[in-house]
Order: structure tokens, then C-alpha cells, then sequence
């Protein structure tokens, strides 16, 4: 018989049916019922009730280095269950700003939702009922524009005297630096009210402040003033509808790459609409600050990746940066389901490094390190400049969700350093803070969270970016755990 | 009695409008009391789900001179029965609904009943009302 269509369909059919009975299916759902036991780390994606009120938290490790002062502001989900229904998808819990300040040796930590219309809603009707990334939703949802389902969960910047709560697809969410109540959304300018403001700011060394936010195959592309006002906002075509989180930029280029996980349909939740073509390849599209139509679109081989770091220019015109990448978006689509479930099996591999090097000639190469790594992060002074070195969350395992150290790769020697703190850790995104008065790129200190599984407790870390390796210099404990987060912000 | 006949009916139906014309009769007013001082609102109301769907005429319409301190508009003698607003405010008074660069309304927009769609407009199931009497809708533009 000659293959076709019909046969392989067929084929695929009994291969699926001899995979998955329904049978089968039911009775891997009854054995979930019966041990229904919750992860050793389910307490990473836990419900909070209502905001924290400013605590002390207890120094249980070293000292506070002298010369660190300042707020760690971080944004993250952290309530996914209601009664009438849940978030499904680890993106889509309501977003809550952490506020974690040291002052004089000693560190507080806060909390605060941002009053969203889309937590208003849920908890008058007392039910997850808005879609989103992967969230389904339902009838009951009250969406007018996008900002009505608008997490500001993502991520933080700081401007003046607020904070703004980032998301992907809506408005920035102003809230106050001093007690993170939220004041509202921010409209750059009033014909660009609810354009979509991402949430990966990068930051120039001349003080501009860039972003995008994606529309299908367009995106626009935003320049803020130093003081966060609107220097410009132009719309430009993009290749393909291509999945988003992050982009980058040396301190002459915006750089936008697009994965061969494409918008197919429209469709809610988000990942409904998504196709997997990794045959496609992964586009690079580089684009001119000070033109951005003049554009160079380079090619590299399809990968799947949420976080770049930030991208610099050599004397020769040729673009590196690095990227946590990994095979497919299996994490994105079911891994992320796994975490707000609490209990379960990741599929994939966890991202490693790779770096990504564009050349004058137009070709484009990337090269995988072996470190496993996400969250990449880089010294704020080298922003679009040349550096070595980024740090990023480590220890993740096949299998097992959610990374259990922090590590600091140098590309120029290839060499690694991490520290692991073991499972009872999970590991947030540190954040790289300069020293003061210092210069290289080795002198700052990573500042950032974890939840300490077997003491149930939020702790904050310093490290030395130098001797990473060592630990901590400085551990606090709150007397509490919050859920982990997903990105944060030093303000010195 | 064939002229009576033919009248009759008619005559009952003026009598029937003339008695029961504070029973049939609405007066609805539609507020807007956050709505900022500038340009215009327009106001359009609709007497069932098609045409409130966007397949018909409103059955009335009103523009509201928020500018000039206006912040309502009253439709009078309507018809007791189920009706829904669609609002928006025009605050640049160029008399269109502006919209951002991916087509999202920038200026502010509200129905009836203070009610929010789910991706789309509210329906009409969730902006309907009833009229009868006197009848007042709040809304507030966003």
C-alpha cells in the first residue's frame, strides 16, 4: 500500500489510541485523586490571600555589605485559585509587587497586589473567568480592551516616584514606590492608549529606554525619555506573527527574535493560537535606532526561548547576545500547567545558555554552552555594551521544575561559576548591582529571592558576582513565604 | 353602523393612548457624572438585540455637550420596554471613535448599565435595561 495521508492519519490514530485510552486516562486521573500529595515545591506557586504588610526580615547568614542600600522591587503572580474556578497556567495569576528594601544593614519586605480590573472581577464573582496566556476563562468575563485583562505580573521598572507592574500585552501599571498601592494604568500618550508595553525594558547608556510591544506581525517599538516620558513610538512590519517575550539591544540596535512559534489563529487563551514550526527556523531582525527602516534580518536554526540578555556591538559590526534557549515550547505550554497544578512531571529539557553572534556578512551562528541557566541578567553599566559575564538562575533538572541555585558565566573564558543551594531552595532572578564607586564588571553584588521549601520562608540573598561560588555574603528570612516571582528591578 | 363599526376601533385605540399615556410612556435620562469637560458624548439607544447589534438604527440619539458642561441627555416619551446605550466620548471632537495603531479605542467608551463585553462589545443581554416611568442610567465612560 502506498502511504497516504489517510493511512498515516489512520496510523497516527491507532498509535494514539494504543498511547492514551480513554480508559487509560481516567484512571491516571483517579490515581491523581487518590495521591493527590502536592510537590516538594508546590509551595512556589502558593495562593495569597491579601497584601503583606512591610516586616523585618531576620539576618540568618553573614552581614549586610556596607554601601548596599536601596529597594528590590519584583513582580510576580501570586494568586491563582478562586473558588468559582482557577488560572491554569502560571502566567495568569494576578500580579502582586514585592517590595524588598535594604537600609542600614538591615532588609524589610512588602507586598501588594496590583489592583487590576481583572482582579476586581474575579474576586467580586469569585472566579478565575478572564483568559489569558493559558488560562481559558470563561462567559462571565469582562474584557472591553486588554488592559481589562490585564495581569501586571511580568515585571517592574521604576519611574520617579512609582513603580509601573509590566505584563505582555496591555499598559504599564503605575503603583507607588512608597507603599506599592497601585494608581493606574499609564497612557505614554493619549492616541496610544493601551498599546501593548512588554515587559523587558532595556536600558541605553545615553539614558534612553527601549521597548516593544507586538501586535501579530507588527510591532511597535518604544523610546522613552531618562525621566519616562514618550520619545517616540513607531509601528513596524515584522517577518512573521511570531511569540514574543523578550527582545534586546546593543546601544545602536533593537533586536526582535522571532521563534518558529507562530499565531496560526486567533484565539484565546494565547498558546491556542500557537503553532510549533521549528522547520521554520528562527529569524533575527535587527533594526537601526536612529532608522528603524533600516533593517537586517538574519537566520538561525528554530530554538525556543523567553529570555535574552542584553546585546552589544563589536568594532567590526558584528552583534552578540546571549539567550536561555531550549528545544520547543513544551514549558510554556504544559510545564507551566504542571506548576500552578503543584504536582507533576515538566516535559523538556531546562534552557541552557547559547550565544548568538551576527555577523557583518550577514550570517548568524549560535553557539550552546552546557550550562543550564534562565533568567539572564547582566551589570546595568554595560547595558548594550560590551561585557562577559551574565548571571542567571541554575540547578534546574529534567523532570523537576524551577531552579535550585545561581551561577555567573564568563563567555570570554567560557568558565562558570555557581553556587547550588540544594532543592529545599527554589531560586529566583537576582538582580546585578554595581558596587559603588566601582567599574569592572566582576565588582556588583546579585541581590535576589528564594523560597525556602523546608522552612517555608522567603529569603533574601547577596552575593559577590566575584566569589559566587562562596554563597551568599548576606541571607534574610522573612517570617512568611511568597510564592516565587518573575522578574525584578534594583532601585539604589 | 358601518361607519361606527370602522370607527370604533380606533376610537378605542386613542382612548386606550390617551388614558394609559403615563403607563406607556418612559423618560430616560442617561448620565455620565465622571465624564471630563471636553468634547462631546454620543449617546445611542436601541429598542432590541438586533439593532443594538449593530444590524439597525438606534432609536434614538442624543450628542451630549461635555465641552459646554452638559453631562446628561434625556430621551423623552419612549416606549415602555428593554433598551441599551452605547456611549462613547468624543473628547477631541473630531466626531470620530479615535483608535490606537493596532485598533483599540483610545478615547473613552461605555454601555449601558455600566456593563463590559467579554472581547467584543458588551452584549445585550448585559447592557439591557427596562423603561418605564422615569428611568436613569449612570455610566461611566473608561
Amino acid at each position: 500500500m502506498t502511504p497516504s495521508r489517510r493511512s498515516f492519519l489512520m496510523g497516527a490514530a491507532a498509535l494514539s489510541a494504543a498511547v492514551a485510552t480513554p480508559e487509560m486516562v481516567r484512571a491516571a486521573a483517579a490515581l491523581d485523586a487518590v495521591a493527590a500529595t502536592k510537590a516538594d515545591w508546590a509551595l512556589a506557586t502558593r495562593d495569597i490571600e491579601g497584601d503583606i504588610a512591610r516586616r523585618t526580615m531576620r539576618l540568618i547568614h553573614g552581614r549586610a555589605p556596607a554601601g548596599l542600600q536601596g529597594a528590590l522591587y519584583r513582580n510576580g503572580p501570586a494568586r491563582f485559585r478562586r473558588a468559582g474556578g482557577s488560572a491554569t497556567h502560571w502566567f495568569d495569576g494576578d500580579g502582586m509587587m514585592r517590595a524588598f528594601r535594604i537600609q542600614d544593614g538591615q532588609a524589610t519586605l512588602e507586598a501588594r497586589f496590583a489592583d487590576t480590573p481583572k482582579r476586581r472581577t474575579e474576586t467580586e464573582l469569585g472566579a478565575v473567568v478572564t483568559p489569558g496566556f493559558g488560562t481559558k476563562g470563561d462567559a462571565r468575563a469582562r474584557i472591553g480592551s486588554n488592559d481589562d485583562a490585564n495581569a501586571a505580573n511580568t515585571a517592574v521598572m521604576v519611574a520617579g516616584d512609582q513603580v509601573w507592574a509590566l505584563w505582555e500585552a496591555g499598559s504599564p501599571l503605575a503603583m507607588s514606590v512608597s507603599d506599592l498601592s497601585t494608581t493606574g494604568f499609564v497612557t505614554l500618550r493619549d492616541d496610544l492608549k493601551g498599546m501593548p508595553f512588554q515587559a523587558h525594558p532595556r536600558y541605553a547608556s545615553d539614558g534612553s529606554i527601549w521597548n516593544v510591544g507586538l501586535a501579530g506581525n507588527r510591532a511597535v517599538i518604544w523610546r522613552l525619555n531618562a525621566d519616562r516620558s514618550l520619545n517616540d513610538a513607531q509601528i513596524v512590519a515584522l517577518p512573521r506573527a511570531s511569540y514574543m517575550h523578550d527582545f534586546t539591544a546593543t546601544d545602536r540596535h533593537v533586536i526582535l527574535v522571532l521563534q518558529p512559534w507562530v499565531f496560526e489563529t486567533h484565539a484565546m487563551p494565547v498558546i491556542s493560537g500557537l503553532a510549533w514550526r521549528p522547520e521554520m527556523g528562527t529569524q533575527v531582525l535587527v533594526l537601526d535606532k536612529d532608522d528603524l527602516s533600516e533593517r537586517r534580518l538574519y537566520d538561525l536554526p528554530g530554538f525556543f526561548h523567553f529570555h535574552l540578555g542584553d546585546a552589544w556591538v563589536e568594532r567590526d559590526g558584528t552583534i552578540r547576545f546571549d539567550v536561555a534557549a531550549s528545544g520547543d515550547p513544551r514549558f510554556a505550554v504544559d510545564g507551566a500547567r504542571v506548576l500552578v497544578d503543584g504536582h507533576g512531571v515538566v516535559p523538556g529539557d531546562p534552557a541552557k545558555l547559547a550565544l548568538i553572534t551576527l555577523r557583518p556578512n550577514g550570517r548568524a551562528d549560535m553557539t550552546y554552552s552546557d550550562v543550564v541557566g534562565e533568567f539572564p541578567k547582566a551589570d546595568p553599566r554595560r547595558a548594550g555594551l560590551k561585557r562577559s559575564l551574565t548571571s542567571h538562575t541554575s540547578g534546574e533538572t529534567r523532570g523537576r521544575p524551577l531552579p535550585t541555585g545561581l551561577a555567573v558565566h564568563d563567555w570570554d573564558s567560557g568558565r562558570s561559576n555557581a553556587f547550588e543551594f540544594g532543592v529545599h531552595q527554589v531560586v529566583e532572578e537576582a538582580v546585578f548591582v554595581p558596587k559603588p564607586g566601582a567599574t569592572a564588571e566582576r565588582d556588583a553584588w546579585l541581590v535576589g529571592p528564594s523560597v525556602n521549601l523546608k522552612d517555608g520562608r522567603t529569603e533574601l540573598h547577596v552575593f559577590d558576582v566575584a566569589r559566587i561560588e562562596d554563597g551568599p555574603v548576606a541571607t534574610w528570612q522573612a517570617d512568611m513565604a511568597l510564592p516565587v516571582g518573575f522578574h525584578g528591578v534594583w532601585a539604589g | 353602523m358601518k361607519t361606527f363599526a370602522a370607527i370604533t376601533p380606533v376610537l378605542a385605540l386613542v382612548a386606550a393612548a390617551v388614558v394609559s399615556a403615563p403607563a406607556f410612556a418612559a423618560d430616560l435620562t442617561v448620565e455620565f457624572p465622571t465624564a471630563a469637560p471636553q468634547g462631546q458624548i454620543m449617546v445611542a439607544l436601541f429598542g432590541s438585540e438586533t439593532n443594538y447589534g449593530g444590524e439597525g438604527q438606534p432609536v434614538r440619539y442624543a450628542m451630549v455637550d461635555a465641552a459646554g458642561g452638559q453631562k446628561s441627555a434625556t430621551f423623552e416619551g419612549l416606549p415602555d420596554g428593554d433598551y441599551a446605550v452605547r456611549a462613547f466620548h468624543d473628547l477631541n471632537g473630531d466626531g470620530k471613535m479615535n483608535t490606537n495603531p493596532f485598533g483599540m479605542p483610545t478615547e473613552p467608551y461605555a454601555f449601558s448599565n455600566n456593563a463590559v463585553g467579554n472581547m467584543g462589545p458588551a452584549s445585550w443581554d448585559r447592557a439591557r435595561f427596562a423603561a418605564a416611568g422615569v428611568a436613569v442610567q449612570s455610566i461611566d465612560l473608561k
